[in-house]
């Protein structure tokens, strides 16, 4: 033995870290008996009665509601039978696993009564892309098969009856392109990666289910169960509560709505309701229209195929995507753009010799007779061609442009619906940057009354007549009012937004409103149709033809206001294939403002 | 003699143990990352295969290492050293992002961790530096040298960010200055501030919430101290385990679980249900958690048994230093069991329970090309101090 002191002190050293070593090795080793044989029988009973399943607990959607509270979109319990394929783990290849599930859903088949919805191939998507989750291989069902299910002898182990909210929209095609449609949620490749089951299994597809989802939509809970042989329930471990989705409370009046579609029901069209007074959208409809309850669950691609090619276009909103070329609507706007520039007075006349002559062209007035001599108010009345391509090339189309502008044409509103279109309000530079074509005459004398390549939307022109009716104020329309959590403790509000105000005198709105009030109120005018017993309103027909020389169709518009001294709503309203605004869209007009108000009236 | 002869004569002197331990733990290595991941039909399927291949590259190494005269490493030293940093800035630019960090570097479709070069580059360059003659400094350098020298890397690894590769560079280097000879005190100091530093990160984590800030100054405050959200849930969780059994706090649960309920002979191979049932994460079964899966399938006798070999390993590689010709070969050894060492303990003790999770593979049994590739490396150089003892 070497005494230690001789010892270099280099290996003396090594020895205290060979030492250190020794004792780590040990309290290793000691804490690994305490886990594997001290505590081990607790932890291997634990795995051998039992296995922990994660459960997910999905968050309830948010209700869309009306004004007055009233569901459009809800959701209601919806009783599935689910495989959790982790419990039924074969050795061996994944193979062998889906064998034994189909083998299992063969079986419980009879029992159940209707065919599974999934099939092998689904099985191994689910194996491959969210093992974790349960996979529902039946939905809905009804009483008599979860009874039937609880007296089965049919080995249950490794399935689950779990609950799942499911959307339903209580008012079946109502507001059908308003609330849009929920689908199975396409998730990405990243998000699979973590933990599967917060993720939902649903999201917004259109409307306002997709543009706010995010609020809607909620988070997904969890639960830890740890779950026997049997099957059956053994205890619950942590809990993350699921977080429900927020409430989104829309501007929308169910019982407008209801009449505004019953009023264009039949006819490719659509129908804005605003109120003039904030800008609230309180209908919005396209026809024909579609059942958002179809796509809940799932969509059958027969269906799918049925919607998309029906020539209708029912799942197109007409009221938001489409353009329209806008026809004698426009007047009113023309009218004032003319008293605004200051080259026009409403006393002017014109007279009428059923043309306007354009170097050797005519552009003919509808009416082939003429209107004789009309001042502005009897123009409108009349929707004289002739005046108002007289009064456009006096002002000019940039005055027209201007205004129009400030009416909020040529732009998207930003209503939160899929796909809103812009519309078009020509200008020289425009039409110099679209066709390489400079500016004529004629392009003043389309845009006067309302033709050429001037384009709207029925949103757009509701906003124009909601403008017309409160005296000029231009309101971005509201259509969502609030959105509030389910306990109603946040809530956020969406206020009005006064987006400009039409730069006229107020003499000029007046001579407009009331050449509106004409045609609707006056014995020749043109939207007679529309005429409400008891009711003083304004509006404004109109006419545009479309399409190709061989091929020619018209649209029918009608925009109004009523009551006339103190408007309440403001309508636009067009139908694809017309005969005229006038006696194709005023009666219809008049059947909505004819509910809405003698309903109110009785109601005091 | 001939050149040939000479190198039989090496091998012949070479410490068989470390060189079956060695053996014996890479088998278990590869045998268990097949169980890990035969109920995978994914990419991962075939990664036994692929540990074999780099098992057999790694013991060229290993051979090619021991034959090496490892004092010819001084004149090397400083430029591994250089090639090192130089790697470690590469990957901080062009590394390959997996799961949130730049650790790797791709050559030719392979993908490379500079951060395992860099520790033994370190290693290397310390025991030439701490040994006579040291001529770049005249006489041993002083400690703050040294710990520059280690720093620098360590500071490039935790940028990656790597948290748990740039922790082992602290052991490493206390126990080479300590066997270099280094004050007693300085040295005690450093790892008291080592150990206080540890307890600082771990009451900074969980103090501002106790002491009721609210969740927006606590993002804040995390931020200006530069703890990214990962770590920090690991450290929570570790004070914590129950905080989140769903998110975070999964990994360990689970990983306990497996190891407690492998009892004194485990479930049997490829018969952890924990592992078929995918209950231990996936991604990380064949790699960082692979003492779970081994725990769980041969239960305490299994663990006790990759436990003792690491126990030989250290134990042959500190005996070749203490027998070492000279002071650098004497604190190579050091340096490099220290490593695997470190690797190894806070491994199987994360496993447990007893560490927090921290990215740190076992040495030779868990999934890795260039880490297998550089413990080999490294034990290589461990066997050419130990071929060229003086005596016999």
């Amino acid at each position: 033995m070497v005494a230690r002191e001789s010892i270099p002190l280099e290996l003396r050293r090594i020895r205290v870290i060979l030492g250190i070593m020794s004792l780590l090795l040990l309290g290793l080793a000691a804490a690994l008996f305490r886990l594997q044989v001290e505590r081990g029988s607790e932890f291997e009973q634990s795995l051998q009665r039992q296995s922990l399943r994660r459960v997910r607990l999905p968050a309830a959607r948010g209700r869309i509601l009306d004004r007055s509270g009233a569901c459009l979109a809800d959701n209601q319990p919806c009783y599935c039978l689910a495989f959790y394929l982790e419990d039924l783990r074969k050795p061996g290849r994944w193979q062998n696993t889906i064998d034994e599930v189909m083998r299992r859903i063969r079986a419980l088949q009879p029992v159940i009564g209707r065919p599974p919805l999934v099939g092998a191939e689904e099985i191994r998507m689910h194996i491959r892309k969210r093992l974790p989750l349960p996979l529902v291989v039946w939905r809905s069902l009804d009483p008599a098969a979860l009874a039937r299910l609880s007296e089965t002898r049919v080995d249950l182990s490794g399935t689950d009856i779990h609950i799942e909210p499911m959307r339903i929209y209580p008012g079946g095609e109502r507001a059908a392109h308003v609330v849009g449609y929920v689908g199975r949620a396409t998730l990405s490749e990243a998000a699979l990666k973590a933990y599967q089951f917060q993720l939902p299994e649903v999201e917004g597809k259109a409307g306002i289910e997709r543009s706010f989802n995010a609020d809607l939509s909620g988070e997904a809970g969890g639960r830890l169960v740890r779950i026997n042989a049997a099957g059956l329930k053994h205890a619950e471990a942590r809990e993350r509560d699921p977080r429900p989705g927020a409430d989104v409370v829309l501007a929308l009046d169910g019982r407008i709505q209801e009449l505004a579609e019953a009023a264009i029901r039949g006819a490719p069209g659509a129908v804005v309701v605003l109120d003039p007074s904030n800008g609230d959208i309180l209908a919005l409809a396209s026809s024909p229209s579609y059942s958002p309850g179809s796509f809940v669950p799932t969509l059958t691609t027969a269906a799918w195929d049925r919607l998309l090619n029906d020539p209708g276009r029912p799942m197109a909103n007409r009221a938001v995507t489409e353009l329209y070329a806008p026809g004698s609507i426009f007047k009113p706007v023309v009218g004032l753009a003319g008293l605004a520039s200051g080259r026009w007075s409403p006393d002017m006349t014109v007279t009428c010799p059923g043309y306007f002559s354009l170097g050797g062209y005519r552009l003919r007035c509808w009416n082939p007779n003429g209107h004789g001599t009309v001042n502005l108010r009897k123009a409108i009345e009349q929707s004289c061609n002739t005046y108002f391509a007289t009064l456009g090339m006096q002002c000019g189309e940039q005055a027209i442009g201007q205004m129009a502008a400030a009416a909020g044409l040529g732009r998207k509103t930003g209503i939160p619906l899929d796909r809103e279109a812009d519309g078009i309000v020509p200008t020289s530079e425009w039409k110099q940057k679209t066709w390489h074509d400079k500016w004529r005459a004629g392009d003043t004398c389309n845009l006067s009354i309302g033709q050429g390549a001037l384009a709207v939307t029925p949103l757009q022109m509701a906003v124009v007549a909601a403008a017309l009716a409160n005296g000029g104020d231009v309101f971005q329309p509201r259509l969502v009012l609030e959105i509030r959590t389910r306990d109603g403790a946040a809530v956020t509000n969406f206020p009005a937004v006064l987006t400009g105000r039409l730069p006229v005198p107020a003499n000029a709105m007046q001579v407009v409103r009331s050449g509106m009030h004409d045609v609707v109120m006056a014995p020749a005018g043109t939207g007679g149709k529309a005429r409400v017993e008891g009711l003083d309103m304004a509006g404004k027909t109109g006419t545009a033809e479309y399409g190709t020389a061989e091929n020619r169709g018209k649209h029918g518009w009608m925009i109004a206001f009523a009551p006339y001294e103190k408007p309440r709503v403001a309508v636009a309203m067009v139908e694809d294939e017309a005969v005229s605004g006038g006696t194709t869209v005023a009666p219809r007009l008049q059947a909505l403002l004819r509910g809405l108000f003698q309903e109110r009236e009785a109601d005091g | 003699m001939s050149r040939r002869s000479e190198y039989l004569a090496l091998l012949a002197r070479m410490n068989w143990l470390m060189l079956a331990a060695v053996f014996a733990l890479m088998t278990i290595g590869i045998v268990f990352i097949h169980s890990a991941t035969h109920v995978r039909e994914d990419v991962t399927a075939g990664l036994y295969q692929k540990q074999l291949l780099w098992a057999l590259t790694g013991l060229g190494a290993y051979v090619a290492a021991a034959l090496f005269d490892y004092r010819k490493l001084r004149d090397a030293a400083w430029w591994i050293y250089i090639m090192a940093l130089i790697l470690l800035v590469a990957v901080l630019f062009f590394g390959t992002k997996i799961y949130g960090a730049r650790r790797w570097l791709m050559f030719f479709g392979t993908g490379v961790q500079p951060s395992e070069l860099g520790k033994l580059a370190v290693i290397i360059l310390s025991a030439c530096l701490l040994s006579p003659p040291a001529e770049k400094f005249g006489r041993l350098p002083p400690l703050g040298w040294m710990l520059l020298l280690a720093g620098v890397p360590m500071l490039l690894v935790l940028k990656e960010p790597d948290l748990g590769s740039a922790l082992v560079y602290a052991p490493v280097m206390l126990a080479m200055l300590f066997v270099a000879g280094g004050a007693a005190r300085p040295l005690v100091c450093l790892l008291l501030g080592a150990v206080a530093a540890v307890a600082l990160v771990l009451g900074v984590v969980a103090l501002p919430e106790k002491a009721g800030m609210s969740a927006e100054r606590q993002e804040k405050f995390f931020r200006a101290i530069h703890l990214t959200e990962y770590q920090r849930d690991r450290i929570e969780v570790f004070l914590d385990p129950a905080r989140d059994p769903m998110g975070t706090g999964w990994n360990k649960r689970q990983s306990e679980i497996a190891v407690g309920s492998g009892g004194w002979t485990g479930k049997g191979f490829r018969k952890g249900t924990q592992n078929i049932l995918g209950f231990l994460p996936r991604t990380v079964a064949p790699t960082d958690f692979i003492f779970s899966v081994i725990a769980e399938e041969t239960g305490f006798a299994g663990a006790m048994t990759v436990l003792g070999l690491h126990g030989v390993l250290a134990l042959c590689g500190l005996y070749s230093a203490m027998s070492a010709r000279d002071k650098m070969g004497r604190l190579l050894c050091v340096g490099v069991v220290t490593m695997v060492f470190t690797h190894a303990f806070v491994n199987m003790a994360m496993t447990i329970g007893m560490l927090p999770i921290v990215g740190i593979p076992l040495p030779l049994v868990s999934y890795g090309g260039t880490f297998m590739v550089i413990t080999l490396s490294a034990l290589g150089l461990v066997q050419s101090v130990h071929v060229r003892r003086p005596g016999i």
